[in-house]
Formats: C-alpha cells, structure tokens, sequence
C-alpha cells in the first residue's frame, strides 16, 4: 500500500487529491500548519476527515518538516501549501515568499537531507507566466510573473527544477492554470461570484461588485486536474507540465454563464468596481496543454463555461438544502 | 545647490567600493550599508572613509543587513536616498548550494524587504532603485548570445534568488511606478574582487606561484565560457540607468567570450609563465613550459552540482541607449589584476623573508 503525504490537504486541491488517492488504496496522511485547529471542513465536505491522518506542520520551520517525513515516510509527496491568493500577495509579499519560496526549499532540502527516494509534485502556476500576449503558454513558455506571489512561485518552480537536476530528485512541477470547485474559499473570484448569484437566485436583492471583468482566463474543474498531479508521479522520469482545459473565457462570459445557469441575466445584478483592481493584472491567460494529453494520457472533460454553470448550480443547492 | 544622495548596500564589496567612488566624483552624499562583524571588512572603501567629525564629510557608512526590514526602514528614513543600489548578496554561487536558504533570505526577500521599505516610508515617486541582476539567470543558456529577451534557467540556489529578485523588482515598477531597474551584468572583475571569485583566485595563485609562496592552484570547471568586464567600467552603467527619463533592465556585457582555462593562461603569460594544459575533465593539468612543474590541478570540490557552461551576453540595447562602450579590455584587466596580486605577493615575501607572519587567507 503506497503512503501519500499531502502538504496544504486543508485546501481545495489537497481534499480532491486526498479523496483520489484513498480511492485508489493510497494510505494518506496531509499537513497544515495547526491541524489542532484548522476545520478541514472540505475533507469534512468529501466526507474523508477520518480517513486522512493530519500533522502540524509549517513549512517555513525545518524541524517540522524533517519530523513529518521521518514519521510518514511517504512515497509521493505533494505540495500544495503555500499562501495562495494573489491579492493578498500585494498586501503580504513577505510572507507569500517566505511560505512559498523558502517553504518549497525546505521541502526540498528535507527530502535531500534524509535521502528519502519519495517523489514530490510541486504546485507551481500558470501565474508565473504573466501575460502572453494572448499566446497559448506551454512548459517552454518563458515566465513573466506579474504580482509578489507569482514572482514567488517562478522562485519555487525553479528551485523544484535545479533540485531535480543538481541531486536527481524525482520532482515535477505541475503547471496549473485556473481551477475551480465548489471548495473554493469564497475571496476567489469564481466563487464569490456563483455564491452571490445563488443568493440572489433566492432572492437577496443585492448588487455584486467585481474588479477587472475583461480578463480572460482558463478556468478547469479542480477535481480533475488532481488526477493529472498523481499521474506526473506514475511516469517513468520526472518532468513539468502545464494542465489546462486550453480553452479561454473573459470573467465577463463566466459571470454570464453563471447567472445563466441559474436563470438571471448577469447585467440586472454586477456592478464593476474599480477599487478592486489590482495594481498589476494579467489580461488573458491561454494554455497549450497539449504535452500533458501525449505524455499522461490526461485531457479535461470541462471547460470553463461548464465550470461556470456546475460551480453556480451546486451552490444553488447548497442553499436549497439549507 | 544639495548634492544628490545615494545609498548603497554591499558598499563593502567590489562594485560597492567602485560605485562609492564614483558617485563621490559625481558630487553625491555617499551612505553605504556593512553588515557588523567582529573583524573590519572596509578594506576595499578605507581610502574613502572620512572621519565622522570631519565637517562636510560626504560619506557614511551605517550598520545593517538586508534581513533586518525595521533596520533598512530606519536607516532608508534618515538617509532620505534619491537612489538606492542594492548591491548586497551572498553572492557566490557554489556557496549557495551549501547555504540555501541564507541566499534566499538575503538576495530575494532582501531586495523586496528593500523595495517595502521605499514604499512604507512614502519614497516609491521619490527613490530611484538600482537592482544588481546577474548573468547567472541564464543559467543553462537558451540561446546565444544573451539579451534583455533571453529567458532565464537559473541553475543554482544563487540564481533561483536572484530571479526573484530581479522579478519583484519588475513588478514594483509595474504596480507601484517605481523607477526600478535591472541590471543584468556579466561576471566584471578587478583587483578588488573577492578573492575566492574564479578571476581573482586565478591572479592571485599565479602571483604567489611565481613568488614561491604557493605550489599549485587548485580549479573546478575550466571548460566554463565567460563574457568577463571590468567592475569599474560596469559601475558607471549601474548610475547611467537611474539618469534616464525612464525605467528599464539593461544587458551589461562585453560581447566576448573566454574559458577559465584562456584566463589561467593570460594570467600566468603576464607573469613571463608559458602553461601547458594536458588530460581531461577531473584528471586536466596544467604545467610550467619551462620546468614541468604541475602549477594548475582540477579539484572536483569545486564542480556545482548544475553547472553553468557557457554566458556571453549581448550589450547592444546598453549600446545603443545608454552609450555603453567598455574601455577597460580584458587584455588590461588581467595586466592590471596580476600586478596588484603580485604587489600583495611581494609584500607577503618580504615580511616573510624578514621572519614575519602574513596571512595566507586560505579559503
């Protein structure tokens, strides 16, 4: 029975991975940084909270993250903690690198230092690519990081990638773009908007503000890309790859399709704001994922549209069934 | 009229102490920022030092450290800088293999810690920022020659450190309008750099050969490709990109391109030694013409775990907007570098020679 270690299961990706995994007879075990009072309501939400075995553990402390791989003694680990909003990233640059950077070195280190032979996925981002002019980013894709935590995870990929060539550590960085869920925290965009349009689906009567709507991105469903991080530790070298739908939608056409899906007509209910710019944005963001369907057999079934309208009816359930 | 005020980090070492002098020509108020140790470290800026009771003294140097966010506030609050040169780094790049998270610590969170504060204290339309980029994000080259285009593959803890910093330093001048630039420099060497640097180790070893005062010099990659500069020429386009109207990131390069083993044999032929290379890789000596003696060995200590094979950078754009023209040659360089180390070599003879101790400063 393999032995999975899950740093960040707290999170979206680390329930859906936890949840995969345990389906396919992985022992899972996952840490957060005070598993004593984290609520792991999106185990608790997949109803695996028993399941997963949890640890303390902060990744910018050496010492906790040598004594979790010393008890756990995984075969695959993956990280997935991290800060991980760019937003805040302007209002706490420091702490996105410390806990993204120095983090993913010490997870590093860790691994070298105890010669464990487990391999790592590391969650690295399409952020880091910034802009491409509309250009379909792949794994040659230069990076042009445009806010402090994508400057951070260009860092952390790197450091994934020297480790891999300077000590033959098995370690891939997964490319992820835009993924979604319903476990998504609600100061994501996605979700901030489908869960205001099932409020006023039900008749709340309120205007939902947004920032930039013209930016374009590739949003996925994240239960499936999940799939795609443990099938980059299954093959037989370890490598990069970007995970995408390779399609791409403004926020305008998600937020349309979301409120669509729940019969209203977006433009009676959004107001754009444009205090909630960001200093620095991306304009549109487009992937090429076509080296993760020839090398991992791996293609997702949703696109961004269907993101949209999925995300905004679950939630519209979730508040019929309260 | 008041003279501008610059602040430099890492003012101790090679291109601070250029720079510092530099500016003080120009007429600046030169504050520079030394980290505290036990021992001096201001070897490389004492002929510029000013006793702090000296009136109008125009250069100061203050205690602090790029890890330290409240101490770079205070200090960047009283200086009041109209430019800012973030020079200081470990910046040795086998070093980072062995001290990783000290690199990140100190050339990535530094140089934002450095940025955060300009900003804190209200300066970002104020300050000027010189950020010190290197030739080692490259790395593992993509295309030859490099330009402001090339994209970057850092190969080391160093250079992983150092693409963020250059990066956060991009986004500031996004986000905040900072005037914030890059300066992404090929190796620049002269007789102030450190000694464990592959140059400086290389002149200093064959002064002392010739000397007697050293058998053999000890070397990792020889086949490695540099475009080598020298520091002083390459200090002068790190103010050049704070006087533009506005902010950019500049390829700071000289266009050529030498194998360690070239500057071990221009270094040795400046001293009147004739070497002659024999083997490969691990097993590569080299030996005096003249009397066979083994002078140059490979030490695989010193191989990097990822190797940089080859950096040759392309100036043109410093060309063509700053009007960069090198005008030291590495011809002169290795001249002038061989003739200071043998000046220290001499000196160290004849203390020794009249029973004194002198340091060998071994690594």
């Amino acid at each position: 029975m393999k032995q999975a270690l899950i740093f960040g299961v707290s999170g979206q990706d680390g329930a859906y991975l936890a949840q995969l995994l345990l389906q396919k007879g992985y022992r899972v075990a996952g840490t957060s940084r005070d598993a004593q009072m984290a609520s792991f309501a999106s185990l608790a939400a997949l109803g695996i909270g028993e399941q997963v075995e949890v640890h303390s553990v902060t990744l910018t402390d050496f010492r906790s993250v040598l004594t979790v791989l010393a008890k756990v003694k995984p075969d695959e680990i993956y990280h997935l903690a991290g800060q991980s909003s760019v937003g805040l990233s302007f209002d706490q640059p420091v702490e996105t690198f410390m806990s993204i950077g120095v983090g993913t070195l010490n997870l590093l280190e860790a691994v070298r230092f105890l010669g464990a032979p487990a391999r790592l996925y590391h969650a690295s981002s399409s952020d880091c690519f910034g802009d491409t002019g509309g250009e379909p980013a792949t794994e040659h894709t230069p990076f042009a990081p445009r806010s402090p935590y994508a400057v951070a995870k260009a860092a952390a990929h790197f450091e994934v990638a020297n480790y891999r060539e300077a000590y033959k550590l098995f370690a891939c960085n997964g490319i992820l773009f835009n993924h979604e869920s319903p476990l998504r925290p609600k100061r994501f965009v996605t979700r901030k908007i489908v869960a205001a349009a099932a409020r006023i689906a039900a008749g709340s009567g309120e205007t939902l503000s947004l920032g930039n709507i013209d930016v374009a991105r590739d949003w996925g469903n994240a239960r499936e890309y999940v799939e795609a991080m443990w099938l980059m530790l299954q093959q037989d070298a370890p490598e990069d790859f970007v995970i995408a739908t390779g399609q791409t939608i403004t926020l305008r056409q998600f937020v349309a399709e979301a409120f669509a899906a729940l019969g209203l007509d977006w433009q009676d209910h959004v107001k754009v704001d444009s205090t909630l710019f960001r200093p620095a944005d991306i304009a549109v963001s487009r992937a090429n994922p076509a080296k993760a369907a020839q090398t991992l057999g791996w293609k997702a079934t949703m696109g961004p549209a269907d993101v949209a309208r999925a995300m905004a009816v679950h939630e519209q359930q979730e508040i019929l069934q309260k | 009229m008041k003279g501008k005020v610059a602040l430099i980090t890492g003012i101790t070492g090679q291109d601070g102490a250029y720079l510092a002098e530099l500016l003080l020509k120009k007429g600046y108020e030169v504050h520079g920022i030394k980290r505290r140790a036990s021992l001096f470290n201001t070897q490389r800026i004492d002929h510029l030092y000013r006793d702090p009771h000296d009136i109008g003294r125009k250069f100061t140097l203050h205690y602090g450290d790029l890890s330290d966010s409240t101490n770079l506030i205070r200090i960047i609050q009283q200086v009041r800088p109209d430019e800012i040169y973030n020079l200081a780094a470990q910046s040795h790049v086998k070093v980072s293999f062995e001290s990783p998270e000290y690199t990140a610590d100190v050339d990535a969170l530094g140089t934002l810690r450095l940025l955060e504060a300009v900003r804190i204290l209200g300066m970002e339309k104020h300050t000027r920022f010189y950020q010190a980029s290197t030739s080692e994000l490259y790395g593992q080259v993509v295309e030859t020659p490099q330009t402001e285009k090339t994209p970057f593959y850092p190969r080391s803890p160093y250079a992983v450190a150092k693409l963020y910093a250059y990066w956060i330093t991009v986004n500031y001048r996004e986000a905040y309008g900072m005037y914030a630039c890059n300066g992404i420099l090929f190796n620049h060497e002269s007789p102030l750099r450190g000694e464990t640097f592959v140059t400086r180790k290389i002149t200093r070893a064959m002064a002392r050969i010739k000397l007697g005062l050293q058998d053999c010099l000890y070397l990792g990659n020889m086949s490695a490709l540099r475009d080598w500069g020298h520091a002083k020429d390459y200090v002068e386009m790190q103010w050049l990109m704070l006087q533009q109207d506005a902010p950019d990131d500049f390829v700071i390069a000289t266009g050529r391109q030498h194998s360690v083993r070239d500057f071990v044999k221009m270094a040795a032929a400046e001293l009147g030694i004739s070497i002659r290379f024999e083997g490969t890789g691990a097993d590569e000596k080299g030996y005096d013409a003249k009397t066979g003696a083994c002078l140059v060995a490979v030490d695989p200590r010193y191989f990097r775990p990822t190797e940089v094979e080859t950096l040759l950078g392309d100036p043109t754009k410093a060309r063509e907007r700053l009007g960069w023209v090198p005008k030291i040659t590495l011809e002169e360089m290795v001249t002038e570098m061989v003739r200071a180390d043998l000046r220290d070599a001499e000196r160290d003879a004849l203390c020794k020679s009249q029973g004194f101790a002198v340091f060998d400063l071994n690594e």
